[in-house]
């Protein structure tokens, strides 16, 4: 991609072009996975689980602990200046759990995970190595691709747990401990009064379909890169550009389908 | 035997370190090279900048619609019309969108749209020799190809973030259209709440932001080897410490931002 080689309507096109294509693989790899023909490789699925967990679970927690702090410092002042600070739970209710949490999560898993997928497929097709599993009869898109997505599915589900664990803590710190305009029992009454379980699913809900989005997007960029070490490259550069723009529509349509009708606030009759 | 151990204990915390200062050397240099007299990059420089607007625009465009209208948009609109006051909305989209949503809209943007491109050009140049052949021609790297992108991207992260905030109020005119509501409540609230200092602020930090990036994405490019594998697992590091580099200081800016001026906690 060099900069006399791109128009003003590149990306959108780009990215049109790859939705298609993606959703086609995406689509072959989902099917490999739901069809139980994956279990062949179920180790493999048991590795990259572990891998994930080893590699990137202190990374997401990192990125999710600052964004937990942020949350609660925007909250701290947003509520003093409305003159009710007490209230700042209900930010960092809000912003942790239905809203902050999930996007902090697409950014840092499109940037560690989906990037490092397309780095690790994107060198084998590179260096032929996908070619020679086929040859030596083992399914790639089923070895490379589908252990990957179901590791994801296996592993993503706790870290995303422990990440809004991470997060509520971080903001308990911003709003009682550093800004300190509420006690603790008031802030910790008003932040577990503006959530339930319900809360926590959704959230669950839109973080596991990013992941989803985020994993077939990396492995469809990496299975196809081509023309050298340039190429591989380039190609987790162009798949960034892709996740980034699903994780926030991810994130919207979450919101439209689970809080549009329904605010699920505890206030009113 | 516990010598051993410990140095591999210590070993990710040591290069954290070491690469922590060659990023603070060659911010450094490249300042130095930024105001040192012959300026040959004003043309990549122009390069640059439109390289950046040309692949920043479209994600930028859809993801801060799509997160304002989401998050403060819908959630915030769906409380306040249980209260019965949605003409509210405008004062919090100035917290929301101007203070918070922008500048992370802008900066994971810009880290992943145009500092991942920029990782994967430098790194593609120095796997093939190029800037090794550059420096045997005497043209120095850091002056001819950091020096543009870090001026390059820090002028555009600062102006992308307004084109963030503009993107965003119109998410908030449409949150308040999906409720039927009138604008003139949102509007007046909202320029009862916008204050100068907040747009500044705004801007300031993520004109920081783009130096930051490009710092890291640019010595993530220099110093990529290992082949094939190499120049992608360069970009996934960049992009990593670009995130979390970003995000702390985004922290650390707001913290200083909101206890330093008692004008933006006031009630309007």
């Amino acid at each position: 991609m060099r900069p006399a080689a791109i128009g003003w309507l590149d990306v959108p096109r780009g990215w049109l072009d790859s939705f298609g294509e993606v959703g086609r693989f995406g689509a072959r790899v989902a099917g490999l996975v739901y069809s139980g023909r994956v279990g062949r490789y179920f180790g493999e699925s048991v590795r990259q689980a572990g891998i994930l967990i080893l590699g990137s679970a202190i990374v997401i927690w990192a990125f999710v602990f600052i964004l937990g702090l942020q949350c609660g410092v925007i909250g701290a002042y947003f509520n003093r200046s409305i003159g009710a600070p007490s209230l700042a739970g209900l930010f960092s209710a809000y912003c942790d759990l239905r809203e902050g949490v999930p996007y902090a999560f697409g950014y840092i898993l499109s940037a560690k995970v989906g990037t490092g997928i397309v780095a690790e497929l994107g060198a084998m097709r590179i260096s032929d190595e996908i070619d020679a599993l086929e040859v030596m009869g083992i399914e790639p898109v089923a070895f490379l691709a589908a252990t990957r997505l179901l590791g994801a599915w296996i592993a993503i589900p706790f870290l995303y747990l422990v990440g809004i664990g991470v997060a509520y803590f971080a903001s308990y710190l911003a709003v009682v401990d550093q800004v300190g305009d509420v006690s603790s029992g008031g802030y910790l009454l008003i932040f577990w009064t503006y959530q339930d379980f319900v809360d926590v699913l959704f959230s669950l809900a839109k973080a596991m379909v990013m992941t989803t989005v985020i994993v077939l997007v990396g492995c469809y960029y990496g299975y196809t890169a081509s023309g050298g070490p340039v190429g591989v490259g380039t190609a987790t550069a162009k798949s960034m550009v892709v996740n980034i723009i699903m994780v926030h529509i991810i994130g919207m349509l979450g919101t439209f389908m689970f809080y549009g009708a329904n605010p699920r606030a505890p206030i009113g009759g | 035997m516990a010598a051993q151990a410990l140095a591999r204990a210590a070993f990710p915390l040591r290069s954290f370190f070491e690469q922590t200062g060659s990023m603070m050397i060659l911010t450094a240099r490249t300042i130095a090279a930024a105001v040192r007299p012959p300026y040959p990059y004003g043309e990549e420089l122009v390069g640059q900048f439109l390289f950046v607007l040309k692949l920043s625009w479209f994600p930028m465009t859809i993801s801060t619609f799509a997160l304002c209208l989401g998050a403060p948009g819908l959630q915030a609109a769906g409380v306040l019309s249980l209260f019965g006051n949605l003409d509210r909305l405008g004062g919090f989209f100035v917290v929301t969108a101007v203070r918070f949503i922008g500048p992370i809209v802008t900066a994971a943007v810009v880290a992943g749209v145009a500092g991942t491109a920029i990782t994967a050009d430098l790194g593609a140049r120095k796997i093939r020799e190029e800037l090794d052949a550059l420096q045997v021609l005497g043209v120095d790297p850091i002056k001819n190809l950091v020096v543009p992108r870090f001026i390059a991207l820090m002028v555009i992260t600062g102006l992308l973030d307004i084109f963030a905030v503009v993107f965003g109020m119109s998410a908030g005119i449409a949150a308040e259209l999906l409720y039927h509501q009138p604008l003139g409540g949102f509007f007046a609230t909202l320029f009862a709440n916008a204050l100068v200092t907040d747009l500044a602020a705004s801007v300031a930090m993520c004109s920081m932001f783009g130096a930051i990036i490009a710092v890291v994405c640019c010595y993530k490019g220099m110093t990529a080897s290992g082949g094939p594998a190499g120049v992608g697992r360069a970009v996934n590091q960049a992009v990593v410490i670009a995130f979390m580099g970003v995000f702390s200081f985004l922290y650390v800016f707001t913290t200083v931002l909101l206890a330093t001026n008692p004008e933006l906690q006031a009630i309007r």
